[in-house]
């Protein structure tokens, strides 16, 4: 349950920014808030493996790979661009915590602090980044490998 | 009509359709194949498609002339829906199913959708500033608080808009008044966590998608079109954190 809350509020707080992006039909905001409750539980279901920062990486790399690969699954569901999903489903993952914690050391003064939280935040963003490319970019190759031979055949 | 004038209308149509994809999220390489296959099938040869976030640049030749055409770009302001019929719109012109004058009417259409009442938008920008709070580990009291926050946030966003500032400048507004609020009563009262309020508010300003696209666009060979992105990603980071520093450092300061 303790897991759930969070993982609750992420799906609410998606279904309101599909409302935000202009999202009208109901099935693609329940599917953009499924993404992001998906990347959150993701996210804690991976907590075994430590807050450590190079950990938090992996959790986010492997929240976000899932991520990717539940949009392109709902694209093909709803015959709609995976980037819809996509962009909702990422946004729990998004370190705005990171912003905000790397700007107040730099307020306390705290130089080594704010580096530390300012690699730390850059880190989460880039492995958000690789694996959501990583997972679109086998999509695209395979579709792309189908037209091939798809003109093959003719 | 004569080929000139096709030319033509089939360059502005084609412009406004890339223009319109990239405005509402599109990754560039869809892009620049869309317009490339939308053309093919409106009986054009040797077309070339160039987009970047700022600019697009389309040639094609017509019975042996060559046309080109530029157009310019810029702010953006995503819109799922609009994406989607855009994208089923030139899906129905590659399988030859419109003229060219069908397709100019739907995307007249498509354009003119109603969109959310402006009040509708507020609230959302509220409860996602509530619901993020709670989120992020704060009380119930602390979202409650963030809701005001998140229509501040999108009181600023729109007044940024109207008023063309840049993407810096827009994100120190809205960050700055979206954080006095929890700033000052979190001087007051201990029991508000002004750091959860803050970062709940701020995930609307957080440039969410736009990290996930650069690698993407790096991956896809567009790697112009993904340092924008990476500029635009550091710019709003920067921006949000100056932003929230302003009422957080004068209150450390000045109370």
């Amino acid at each position: 349950m303790k897991m759930l809350l969070p993982c609750l509020y992420a799906f609410l707080g998606c279904a309101t920014f599909s409302v935000i992006f202009e999202e009208k039909r109901l099935r693609i905001i329940l599917s953009c808030s499924a993404t992001g409750f998906v990347a959150w539980l993701t996210y804690l279901l991976f907590g075994f493996l430590g807050a450590s920062i190079r950990m938090q990486t992996v959790r986010y790399f492997l929240a976000a790979v899932v991520v990717a690969l539940l949009s392109e699954m709902f694209a093909r569901i709803h015959k709609s661009p995976a980037t819809l999903f996509l962009t909702i489903g990422i946004i729990p993952l998004v370190p705005g915590a990171g912003i905000y914690y790397t700007m107040e050391a730099l307020l306390n003064g705290s130089l080594s602090l704010f580096a530390r939280r300012g690699l730390e935040t850059a880190a989460c963003a880039g492995a958000i980044a690789v694996g959501c490319s990583l997972v679109s970019s086998v999509f695209r190759m395979c579709s792309a490998a189908r037209k091939s031979s798809a003109l093959r055949e003719e | 009509m004569t080929d000139t004038q096709r030319a033509e209308r089939l360059l502005e149509f084609s412009g406004e359709m890339g223009k319109r994809l990239i405005k509402n999220g599109a990754e560039m390489y869809r892009v620049e194949e869309s317009l490339q296959l939308i053309l093919t099938a409106f009986g054009v040869h040797n077309v070339k498609v160039f987009a970047i976030p700022s600019i697009i640049m389309i040639s094609f030749k017509l019975n042996d002339h060559l046309y080109a055409g530029q157009f310019r770009l810029k702010g953006n302001g995503i819109n799922l829906e609009r994406l989607e019929q855009l994208n089923a719109l030139s899906r129905r012109i590659c399988a030859g199913e419109l003229t060219l004058e069908q397709a100019e009417g739907e995307l007249a259409a498509i354009l003119s959708r109603k969109r959310y009442p402006a009040a509708v938008s507020y609230v959302a920008f509220g409860i996602v500033a509530f619901l993020f709070t709670l989120f992020w580990g704060g009380t119930l009291p602390d979202a409650a608080i963030a809701f005001p926050c998140g229509l501040i946030t999108k009181y600023t966003v729109t007044l940024a808009k109207r008023f063309q500032t840049n993407l810096f400048f827009s994100n120190v507004l809205s960050g700055c008044f979206s954080a006095v609020i929890p700033v000052l009563l979190g001087r007051f009262f201990p029991a508000v966590h002004t750091d959860m309020i803050i970062i709940g508010t701020i995930m609307l300003l957080v440039p969410g998608i736009a990290i996930a696209n650069v690698m993407r666009d790096v991956l896809a060979g567009d790697t112009l079109t993904a340092l924008t992105r990476l500029t635009e990603v550091l710019i709003v980071g920067v921006g949000v954190a100056v932003g929230i520093a302003i009422p957080l450092a004068l209150s450390h300061t000045v109370l």
